[in-house]
């Protein structure tokens, strides 16, 4: 008992230092086209960090490794310390329970409306009875401040800026510690991605969360990321914050950075 | 991390204490909730049992609504709970769900339930007679323009419903050829009829099987393809994409199809019918040692020719019948999974009922020719 506690408190003193995802040695190739050499990431408990990038560069690629849609050539992908793809059924399955993902066109299941939607992965569980997972789905659409009478349509229904809302919620269900986000404001307008940002925000620290996202959007990456990883050329250039990387003088970072400035100047 | 947990106390007036350790949240992946609400079940009907969640480590929606559900949506004077907790369960009993309305039996439900059926009957009806009015307006406007033929497109539906089939409807026609065969010898055979083997199988391969065989064939390979290619051209907006540049669904997507099975349908039919029949005259070699030279030499005695071509006139209307049936169907598909695959459903069943309906009629209009 006493030693049990002894380890929880050392536990809980390097909570905060805990990495939750750590990419060792990625390669990845399509065919002929190299995507990944060598790459590493960590990703410590609690961070909010941006994969940024040119296009067709390996970020989503990068992301699906992680969540174990993919695997790479070779390398290691750890998540919360542990290889998910060398684990058995049932371990894994719950693995994949403590992330949450929200998919770039929100990936709702289109035969279902949007209270089965989210319902799905508590119902998926089968530790809670119907009128539970009713409190707990409308729990839900209040975070991610949707009306309780959006509940009964269908995805095709509503609108971009509620389809990632929903994938949010759904995504939420199970109290996830780790979200990835990919491209979290493709296709909103700056009003609701900016709405949208700072949703993320306030979940995060409410939840306590460790958020993974990819974006292309400057004002999202300014606004919401704390790291910046920067992934070009097969590897991650640089992974620190947004101010530290300003002063970074790799070509592509700068080229970057131009293009947020003469856009700032040209307003 | 530890696990929710709790410990049962009992006060000296015999009430339960109940106090609740650990993490009650779906982020202990150790937790079960349907487990723990089950051994907390006794306390949660006795009214008497004391609550102390003092000692909660953490405490999420999920194992709130779990408590929540067994102390009946209340909170009352006998939990102990942390301010913060607080406001989740009064959050929480605000989202109780409203008993539904009790549904009372309407005695009406199946005529309305019937005049909704007519009405979508209706519907279908009138949005197959526009697809089909607007398709014959494109073949008019392609007699003013005849540049504007999309070739490609029919040659890539000759193509893929027409040389593609040849395979199976060889392997079915044949099978199904040595089947009848087979078993009409045997019968024939029994009367000392051996030859009319020769009338019977000739008559209803080359009349009737043949062009529907191919029809259901076609209407399963073909029909359900082209149901589901427009149906997901639909909601990858493929074809407002269209539209937009000035081209017309109907001439580009529609038309092809159409007439495209119109085409390769007869020759489909003449190849089906035909591999019946060497079929049919294997087994009744096999079985009544007819010789195949025989079987082809007779044949055209006691068929009269104007058979073959009412079976090539029939495998043209069912080749149209099920490319426009799939036309129809997949247009009207709306961008979920569930709408496309009943339409594809629907696009089948529709299909091979209408070329039977329309074998029956075509059958009855032409009872006093050939036999």
């Amino acid at each position: 008992m006493n030693e049990d506690f002894i380890q929880n408190t050392l536990k809980n003193k390097s909570h905060d230092q805990e990495i939750i995802c750590d990419l060792k040695n990625i390669c990845t190739e399509f065919g002929d086209n190299i995507v990944h050499h060598n790459l590493d990431l960590k990703v410590k408990r609690g961070d909010i960090i941006a994969l940024v990038g040119r296009s067709g560069c390996g970020k989503t690629t990068l992301l699906r490794h992680i969540i174990g849609l993919t695997k790479p050539l070779s390398g290691k992908v750890l998540l919360f310390g542990e290889n998910m793809q060398a684990m058995e059924r049932v371990a894994q399955r719950r693995l994949m329970n403590r992330f949450g993902v929200l998919f770039q066109q929100g990936a709702l299941f289109s035969a279902l409306t949007v209270f089965d939607n989210i319902a799905f992965p508590l119902r998926e569980l089968k530790q809670f009875d119907e009128s539970v997972i009713y409190q707990l789905v409308m729990h839900k659409l209040a975070l991610v401040e949707l009306e309780p009478r959006n509940a009964e349509l269908l995805p095709a229904e509503i609108s971009g800026g509620m389809i990632k809302r929903v994938g949010l919620a759904r995504a939420l269900a199970l109290e996830p510690e780790l979200l990835v986000l990919d491209e979290p404001t493709a296709g909103l307008d700056p009003d609701r991605s900016h709405n949208f940002i700072d949703l993320v925000k306030q979940l995060k620290k409410s939840l306590g969360l460790t958020v993974i996202f990819v974006t292309h959007d400057m004002d999202t990456l300014a606004s919401l990321a704390e790291r910046v990883a920067v992934l070009e050329d097969k590897h991650i250039i640089e992974d620190c914050s947004l101010k530290e990387l300003a002063k970074s003088n790799h070509p592509f970072v700068i080229n970057f950075f131009q293009s947020i400035r003469s856009r700032i100047e040209g307003l | 991390m530890v696990a929710a947990s709790f410990r049962v106390a009992q006060d000296n007036q015999d009430r339960n204490h109940v106090q609740l350790f650990g993490q009650w949240s779906l982020r202990e992946p150790l937790n079960d909730f349907a487990k723990l609400r089950k051994s907390l079940q006794p306390f949660f009907l006795d009214n008497f049992t004391k609550w102390d969640l003092l000692e909660l480590e953490q405490l999420d929606a999920a194992g709130a609504a779990t408590l929540l559900s067994g102390w009946g949506n209340k909170l009352n004077n006998n939990i102990s709970l942390k301010p913060e907790h607080e406001e989740l369960f009064n959050a929480l009993i605000s989202l109780t769900k409203q008993p539904n309305k009790k549904t009372t039996v309407d005695w009406l439900s199946p005529l309305s339930s019937l005049g909704k059926g007519v009405l979508y009957l209706i519907h279908h009806f009138n949005e197959f007679s526009r697809l089909l009015a607007s398709l014959l307006l494109e073949i008019a406007y392609l007699f003013r323009r005849p540049q504007d033929f999309p070739w490609r497109e029919f040659s890539a539906n000759v193509y893929k419903s027409g040389v593609n089939a040849l395979p199976v409807t060889a392997l079915l026609g044949f099978m199904i050829g040595i089947v009848m065969g087979y078993l009409m010898s045997k019968q024939l055979h029994a009367f000392g009829a051996d030859v009319y083997i020769v009338n019977i199988l000739g008559l209803s391969i080359i009349r009737e099987l043949g062009p529907v065989l191919m029809a259901v064939l076609v209407a399963g390979r073909s029909g359900s393809a082209m149901t589901a290619q427009i149906g997901v051209m639909r909601v990858t907006d493929e074809i407002d994409a269209l539209t937009t540049m000035g081209i017309s669904r109907t001439l580009r997507i529609v038309l092809p199809k159409v007439l495209g099975l119109t085409f390769v349908s007869p020759l489909l039919v003449l190849w089906t019918s035909s591999w019946a029949l060497a079929g049919g005259a294997c087994a009744s070699n096999l079985e009544l040692g007819i010789s195949f030279r025989f079987f082809f030499e007779y044949l055209p005695l006691v068929v009269q020719p104007i058979n073959l071509t009412l079976s090539l006139i029939k495998g043209l209307i069912f080749g149209f019948v099920v490319a426009l049936v799939a036309c129809h169907f997949g247009l009207r598909i709306k961008p979920n999974t569930e709408s496309l695959s009943n339409s594809t459903t629907s696009s089948v069943v529709t299909a091979i009922s209408g070329v039977i309906l329309v074998n029956a009629w075509f059958a009855i209009l032409t009872r006093g020719i050939g036999v």
